[in-house]
C-alpha cells in the first residue's frame, strides 16, 4: 500500500487536498480535504435581505454570477415574487452567459490544460505558420532564461503525456489566445454588470437599470468573437486532443448519479424548461428523473462541524458553527483521514442519500435525454468523433466530463446572441419593466437552484423581521468534493478516483486528472 | 486556419509591449517624453523577470480572475515577457509537492515579490491551510524574505468578507496579522484594496516597485496615494446630479433611465476612496455606478459591516437640498458629512489623476509636462 496526498491540488478555485491509497498500481480507496473554512452562513444571519446577495457572490470570485442570481431569486421566492419581469429574465441570461462563456474557456484551457498538453515540448515543433513560431520563440526565450515560473516543477517527463509536438505548440498557442478571448466574455459582463468578477446589477425585484442599445451591441460583437473561438478553435482543439486521450473513457466513472437545478430561463421561466433543463439521473440508468430542491440533506459526522444537530437534515437547518478544532492531519506517515476530516459538509440527495455528481456533464446529459436537439445532436457527434456512436455510457467518466465542458460552451454561445436579440425586441415594443420593489415587512422562506458552471448551486434563505434568520448555499462543489456521510459512503470525487491508475505514485498525473476533470 | 490569422498574442509584439509600458508610466505617474522608452528600458534591462510568489488564503479567487482581465500589460504578455510568476495555486503547472517545491525555491531565493490575496485564518489556524502550513506560517515565512509585499484586495489588506461580525475564523489582513500574530512591530505593506482586487492597482503597484525601485507613498490604511487618493464621489460621472438634487428613488425609475445619483438607493461613494470612476474596470468597460448599482465602498476597511446595508443611505451626509445656483455652480460645499472634510475640494476640481498631472509624492512631481 503507497498513501499519496495531493496538497495543493492547484489549477482549481479554493484549497483542497486528495489523499489515496495506491495499490498495484490503481488507487483503491481516495478522501477530499478542503482545507479552508470561512463561515459565509454565519456571517450572513441578521443582514439585510436587500444586499444579502452581495455577500453571496463572494462565495466564488470564478463564478459570482450564478451565487448572485440564487440569492436574489432565494430573497425573491421568499418575498412572493414568482417570476421576474421578461426583460430581466433576458438581462440575468446574457449576464450568466458571458459567466459560462468565461468560465468553460478558463477550464479548459488553463485549469485542465497542462494535466494534458506539455509545455516543454512545445520546443520540439516544427511550427508551420509565423503566429505558432512566434509563440514557440515565446517558450523558447523562457525556457532559456532558466526562469520557467509557472511551468517549473511539472512531471512533464510523464509518459502520460501523449500529444506530438506540433500539437502540444498548436494548444499553447491557444491557451495564450483564450486569455484574451476569455476576457471578452468578461467584458460584455462589465458593460452590463460595471465590472468582472463581482457584478453591481443584480438587485432582489430585478436589475438595477436597463441596458443602453449601444451596450446590447457591445454585447452581441463581444460574445460573438467568443462564440467564433469555441465553434473555430476550442471544439476543433478537443477533437485533435481526443484520439491521443482515449484511455480517458476507461476510468473516473464515478457514482453514476448526477444532478442538475438547471440554468438559463426560457420565457416559460419553467425550470424544466430551461436551455439546460433541470433534472436528475440515478443508479448510472439514463432515464430522466424530476428533482426537488427541498430534498437536498447534509450530513456533517465526517466534517468540522457541529453534528449534535444529527445527520439528513434540510441545508437551513444543519449545523453551520465549526466544531472546536485543533489540528488537520498530518501529510507525512501511514495515518489515513479518520473520523472528521473536511471543512466541506456531505450533501446527499432524497431518502436514498444519493451523491451526486453536478456539473457539465450532468446538464449534457440531462438536456440530451431531455430531447434539446442542440445537445443531442454535440453528443452524437462526439460520441461519432471519439468511435463509440450510439453509445452515451461512455461518457460517465473523465473523458465525458472535459467533453461536456466544451459541447455545454458551444451551446451556450450559441444562445447568448438570441438573449441580446429578444432584449432588442423587448425594448422594441416597449416592454421595458426591469424592477418591482418587494415588501420586506412579511417573514417567508425562499429557494433558488440555478446552476453554476461548475454545477447544481442552490441557495436557501428564511428571513424574519426584514432580515436574514438563516441563509445555506450548497454549491457545486459542495456535491462533487462531498466527503463520507454518516453511512460511510464515499462523495462523487472520491468514488470517481477510485480506479484511477497511477504509474507512479510520485507523480500521481492521473489523480491530477480525474480531479480537475471535476472542476472543484 | 481563420483562427490563426486573428490578432491572437497581445503580449508578443513589440508594439503591444510599448503600449502597455506607455499605459504604466501614466499610471505609476511616470510622466514626460521620456516614459514609455524609460519603463520599456527597465523592465528590458532586467538580467532577470522578477520573480513573484502569490499566495491564495482565504479568498474566492475574484482577485486572480481580475488579474486574467490585466491589459497592460495583457496577461500572456505579463507572465511570458515581465514577471516569472513562480508560485500562484491556481495558474502554476505543477501541484502537491512539486508546488511546495515552488514555493520554497522562490521564498528562500529572497530574490522575489510577495503578493497577498485573501485573509489569514487566525482565530482558527487550520481553517486554511496549504500542503500542510498554514497561512499565518506561509504569510510570515514570504513576508520576512520578499523584496516587497502588496496585498490585493480587501481581504488581504483589512480581512474581507470573512472577517464580517461575527468573523468565524479570527480572518485578519496581512498587516494587521503580521502585527498582532507574527510580533513584526513595523510591517510595511502596500495595500491595494477593493472587492475584487483591480488588476490594473496590482499591475501598477508591482511595476511601480520594480521599475523605480522603492514603494509608493502611502496613505494611513496602507494604500498607495496614486490610486486611492480621492473620493468615488469627487469623481463620479453622476456628481453632477448630486449637486443637482437629481436622484434615484427607486431602480427603474426616471432617475435609473437617466443616469442620476445613486446616493439615496444607497451609493458609498461620498464616503469610499478608490479610482474606480477614473480607472474603470475590465479595459474601460465599465464600474459599479455605471452598471446603475450603488458603490458599495469596497475599498474600505471593514465595509461589510460599516458600508452595509448597502441599499439603504449612507448617514451622516447633507444633501443640497436649498442650496442656490451659485453653489452649485460652485459644486462643493455641500456635503458637510463627518469624514468627508477639506480633503477633497482641491482634488475634486481638477479631476485629472493618471494624465501626467503632478501627483503628490512623486520623484516626477513637476517635470516636463507637469503641472499643466
Amino acid at each position: 500500500m503507497t498513501k499519496v496526498v495531493i496538497d495543493p491540488i492547484t489549477r482549481i478555485e479554493g484549497h483542497l487536498r486528495i489523499t489515496c491509497v495506491v495499490e498495484n498500481g490503481k488507487v483503491t480507496d481516495a478522501w477530499n480535504t478542503a482545507t479552508m473554512f470561512r463561515g459565509f452562513e454565519i456571517f450572513m444571519k441578521g443582514r439585510d435581505p436587500k444586499g444579502i446577495w452581495q455577500f453571496a457572490q463572494r462565495i466564488c470570485g470564478v463564478c459570482p454570477t450564478p451565487h448572485a442570481f440564487n440569492s436574489v431569486r432565494a430573497v425573491e421566492n421568499a418575498m412572493g415574487m414568482k417570476t421576474v419581469p421578461d426583460s430581466v429574465r433576458l438581462i440575468r441570461n446574457m449576464m450568466e452567459a458571458t459567466q459560462l462563456g468565461y468560465d468553460h474557456i478558463l477550464w479548459f484551457y488553463h485549469l485542465n490544460g497542462f494535466d494534458y498538453v506539455n509545455v516543454p515540448n512545445t520546443l520540439n515543433a516544427k511550427p508551420g505558420t509565423p503566429g505558432l513560431k512566434a509563440v514557440q520563440d515565446q517558450v523558447k526565450a523562457v525556457v532559456d532564461s532558466g526562469q520557467l515560473g509557472p511551468f517549473a516543477n511539472m512531471y512533464w517527463d510523464h509518459p502520460g503525456y501523449k500529444l506530438p509536438a506540433d500539437l502540444d505548440l498548436e494548444i499553447t498557442a491557444h491557451y495564450l489566445q483564450a486569455l484574451e478571448i476569455q476576457q471578452r466574455a468578461c467584458d460584455a459582463s462589465a458593460v452590463l454588470g460595471g465590472r468582472y468578477p463581482m457584478i453591481n446589477n443584480y438587485v432582489p425585484g430585478g436589475v438595477t437599470q436597463m441596458p443602453s442599445i449601444e451596450d446590447i451591441e457591445f454585447y452581441i460583437s463581444q460574445m460573438g468573437v467568443v462564440k467564433d473561438f469555441i465553434d473555430t478553435v476550442m471544439v476543433p482543439d478537443l477533437l485533435a486532443i481526443a484520439p491521443y486521450y482515449l484511455d480517458l473513457a476507461s476510468y473516473g466513472q464515478g457514482v453514476g448519479n448526477f444532478l442538475s437545478w438547471g440554468v438559463l430561463d426560457e420565457k416559460s421561466q419553467d425550470p424544466y424548461d430551461r436551455l439546460f433543463p433541470r433534472g436528475g439521473i440515478f443508479d448510472g440508468k439514463l432515464a430522466l428523473e424530476k428533482v426537488d430542491l427541498s430534498e437536498a440533506r447534509k450530513y456533517t459526522k465526517t466534517s468540522w462541524y457541529d453534528d449534535g444537530v444529527g445527520g439528513g437534515k434540510h441545508p437551513l437547518e444543519v449545523g453551520q458553527e465549526p466544531i472546536n478544532f485543533t489540528k488537520m492531519p498530518p501529510i507525512e506517515g501511514d495515518a489515513l483521514p479518520a473520523g472528521k476530516y473536511d471543512w466541506t459538509q456531505a450533501v446527499r440527495y432524497g431518502k436514498e442519500n444519493r451523491a451526486m455528481e453536478v456539473g457539465p456533464l450532468a446538464q449534457v446529459l440531462i438536456a440530451y435525454l431531455a430531447g434539446r436537439p442542440e445537445a443531442k445532436k454535440l453528443v452524437n457527434d462526439t460520441l461519432a468523433a471519439v468511435g463509440h456512436a450510439g453509445d452515451p455510457t461512455v461518457l460517465l467518466s473523465n473523458l465525458g466530463r472535459v467533453a461536456a465542458r466544451v459541447i455545454k460552451a458551444k451551446i451556450n454561445s450559441d444562445n447568448a446572441i438570441r438573449w441580446a436579440n429578444e432584449l432588442l425586441a423587448n425594448i422594441g415594443s416597449g416592454e421595458t419593466k426591469i424592477y418591482e420593489e418587494l415588501d420586506f415587512s412579511k417573514d417567508g422562506t425562499g429557494e433558488s437552484g440555478w446552476d453554476a458552471p461548475r454545477g447544481a448551486l442552490a441557495h436557501y434563505a428564511k428571513i424574519k423581521d426584514s432580515k436574514i434568520d438563516t441563509y445555506a448555499a450548497v454549491p457545486p462543489s459542495n456535491w462533487n468534493l462531498s466527503p463520507r456521510d454518516d453511512n460511510g459512503k464515499r462523495g462523487p470525487v472520491e468514488e470517481a478516483l477510485v480506479g484511477t491508475p497511477v504509474l507512479d505514485p510520485e507523480k500521481p498525473l492521473e489523480i491530477l486528472r480525474t480531479v480537475h476533470t471535476f472542476d472543484p | 486556419m481563420e483562427h490563426e490569422e486573428m490578432s491572437l498574442f497581445p503580449g508578443l509584439s513589440r508594439r503591444d509591449f510599448l503600449k502597455s509600458c506607455g499605459a504604466l508610466a501614466g499610471l505609476i505617474g511616470v510622466s514626460g517624453p521620456m516614459a514609455v522608452p524609460r519603463v520599456a528600458q527597465a523592465l528590458e534591462q532586467m538580467a532577470k523577470r522578477p520573480a513573484i510568489v502569490w499566495s491564495c488564503f482565504q479568498e474566492c479567487l475574484g482577485c486572480s480572475v481580475n488579474l486574467l482581465q490585466s491589459r497592460k500589460p495583457a496577461p500572456a504578455n505579463l507572465i511570458l515577457q515581465q514577471i516569472s510568476l513562480n508560485y500562484h495555486e491556481a495558474i502554476m503547472a505543477p501541484a502537491g509537492s512539486q508546488a511546495k517545491k515552488s514555493f520554497h525555491e522562490t521564498v528562500d531565493s529572497k530574490d522575489f515579490y510577495y503578493v497577498v490575496e485573501g485573509g489569514i485564518a487566525t482565530g482558527i489556524p487550520d481553517a486554511c491551510t496549504i500542503g500542510g502550513m498554514t497561512s499565518m506560517e506561509m504569510c510570515k515565512d514570504a513576508y520576512q524574505k520578499a523584496k516587497a509585499t502588496i496585498a490585493i484586495g480587501t481581504c488581504a489588506c483589512y480581512g474581507g468578507i470573512q472577517a464580517a461580525a461575527p468573523n468565524p475564523s479570527g480572518s485578519k489582513g496581512v498587516t494587521d496579522f503580521l502585527k498582532e500574530d507574527a510580533g513584526i512591530s513595523n510591517p510595511t505593506v502596500i495595500n491595494s484594496p477593493r472587492c475584487p482586487g483591480n488588476a490594473d492597482d496590482t499591475v501598477a503597484i508591482l511595476l511601480y516597485a520594480i521599475v523605480k525601485g522603492k514603494l509608493p507613498e502611502l496613505d494611513s490604511l496602507g494604500r498607495p496615494k496614486f490610486l486611492f487618493g480621492q473620493l468615488v464621489h469627487d469623481n463620479c460621472e453622476r456628481r453632477g446630479h448630486f449637486d443637482a438634487g437629481e436622484f434615484v428613488e427607486k431602480f427603474g425609475d426616471e432617475g435609473s433611465d437617466n443616469g442620476w445619483c445613486l446616493y439615496k438607493v444607497g451609493c458609498k461613494g461620498p464616503v469610499a476612496y478608490a479610482p474606480c470612476p477614473k480607472t474603470r474596470w475590465n479595459a474601460n468597460n465599465g464600474w459599479p455606478v455605471s452598471a446603475g448599482g450603488p458603490c458599495i465602498g469596497c475599498s474600505e476597511p471593514d465595509f461589510w459591516d460599516k458600508q452595509s446595508p448597502f441599499y439603504e443611505k449612507a448617514p451622516g451626509i447633507k444633501l443640497p437640498g436649498d442650496i442656490t445656483p451659485t453653489q452649485i455652480g460652485v459644486g462643493l460645499g455641500a456635503l458637510t458629512a463627518v469624514g468627508i472634510g477639506a480633503h477633497f475640494v482641491g482634488q475634486a476640481a481638477t479631476g485629472r489623476l493618471f494624465k501626467g498631472a503632478p501627483v503628490e509624492g512623486m520623484e516626477d512631481k513637476g517635470s516636463e509636462e507637469g503641472g499643466k
